[in-house]
């Protein structure tokens, strides 16, 4: 098939389509108001369920602080009382923003630039949330022990299968990581791949 | 008549433009529909901003590409796929089968190209000029003619290896 020979059947297939009406006056009113169910607005669902889970365990935290007695578990009650808060929150902001971008305003360089914009500012949250579970890891133990099971991790005597935990933890968060990490980096490659190409 | 007439009519218009943007720009049955209830959800959105200031169709066909552009990026991450043919067949199964034929072909040459190319020959196979081509994608009228130059040559040489 030549370039001509595209053209041509690009021409009949749009006038064969311009007979075909499969669109009805409720169809589209129902697309106007989103009625479908749609892929695209389940892809923050892991990111809502992340957060929910996290407000959830820091309300926990909020009701159970009195039992952190010392001043290095209240400071791990922190941190932990700081991430579960500031990282969904950081990451929902960020993803509403990428959802709401104003795409009818911008010629498609512009759009794409904004979009990348926002996509690298989601991968530095991302990565920065990589680096603060490994820290989150360390910290939610003593405050988990403690306000668990009401033993100071600090003092009490660990037995081996604590180590194995830890071990097992790291080695899951190490591979999580890299996976999330590998998925947004992904995406902003390739529309910055693009962006290149257009300047 | 009201607005939201007015807008169920210029979409009756163009379905076939949506259906064929949006065949371009996904490869499953599934993504189709999802990216076409998105385009006329933001043609929707931005309707009452359109204030005949540019051609509609350059408007319309902007705001599509735009959606079909960060949507494909969204869903990027998505692993699973069904070949381009069942796509396609909902709309050719009323045609005699040499055109079906012609019609899977045309996307299939389409389909290789990037995300960039696509949108730059469908604007191209949809008649348009390149001055109106690039107040759609920003690029300037002589980049526009020297990508598209590029994209037939791309096109020739993978139609010639077949």
């Amino acid at each position: 098939m030549e370039i001509e020979e595209l053209q041509a059947t690009w021409t009949a297939m749009s006038q064969e389509l311009d007979k075909q009406k499969r669109l009805t006056d409720k169809i589209i009113l129902e697309m106007t108001q989103q009625k479908y169910k749609s892929k695209f607005h389940g892809i923050t669902l892991y990111e809502t369920m992340g957060s929910v889970i996290c407000f959830a365990t820091a309300l926990f935290l909020v009701f159970n602080f009195y039992k952190l007695d010392t001043w290095y578990l209240m400071l791990c009650g922190i941190i932990t009382l700081a991430f579960l808060v500031m990282l969904p929150i950081l990451t929902l902001s960020t993803l509403g923003k990428l959802k709401n971008l104003e795409i009818s305003e911008y010629n498609y360089k512009e759009t794409l630039q904004k979009y990348t914009k926002v996509k690298n500012r989601l991968l530095l949250v991302q990565q920065f949330g990589v680096y603060a579970s490994f820290l989150l890891l360390f910290t939610t133990l003593p405050v988990a022990s403690k306000v668990l099971s009401d033993k100071d991790f600090f003092l009490m005597e660990k037995d081996v299968w604590l180590y194995v935990f830890i071990g097992v933890v790291v080695v899951f968060l190490v591979f999580f990581a890299r996976w999330g990490y590998g998925c947004y980096k992904n995406i902003t490659d390739s529309a910055e791949d693009i962006l290149k190409e257009m300047e | 008549m009201d607005r939201e007439g007015e807008f169920i009519q210029v979409i009756k218009e163009n379905e076939g433009v949506i259906f064929k943007i949006t065949t371009i720009y996904t490869d499953n049955r599934e993504d189709q529909q999802d990216l076409y209830q998105d385009i006329v959800y933001q043609l929707w959105k931005s309707f009452e901003s359109f204030r005949g200031e540019a051609k509609f169709s350059t408007w319309m066909y902007r705001i599509a590409l735009n959606t079909a552009l960060t949507h494909i990026k969204r869903n990027k991450r998505k692993g699973h796929s069904v070949a381009i043919e069942e796509v396609v067949l909902q709309q050719t199964e009323l045609y005699d089968t040499a055109f079906e034929q012609r019609i899977k072909i045309l996307y299939k040459h389409i389909h290789q190209l990037n995300v960039l190319e696509k949108g730059l020959m469908l604007l191209l196979l949809e008649g348009k000029s390149y001055s109106e081509i690039s107040e759609i994608t920003g690029l300037t009228p002589s980049n526009v003619g020297t990508r598209l130059s590029r994209i037939k040559l791309k096109l020739r040489s993978k139609i010639e290896k077949k």
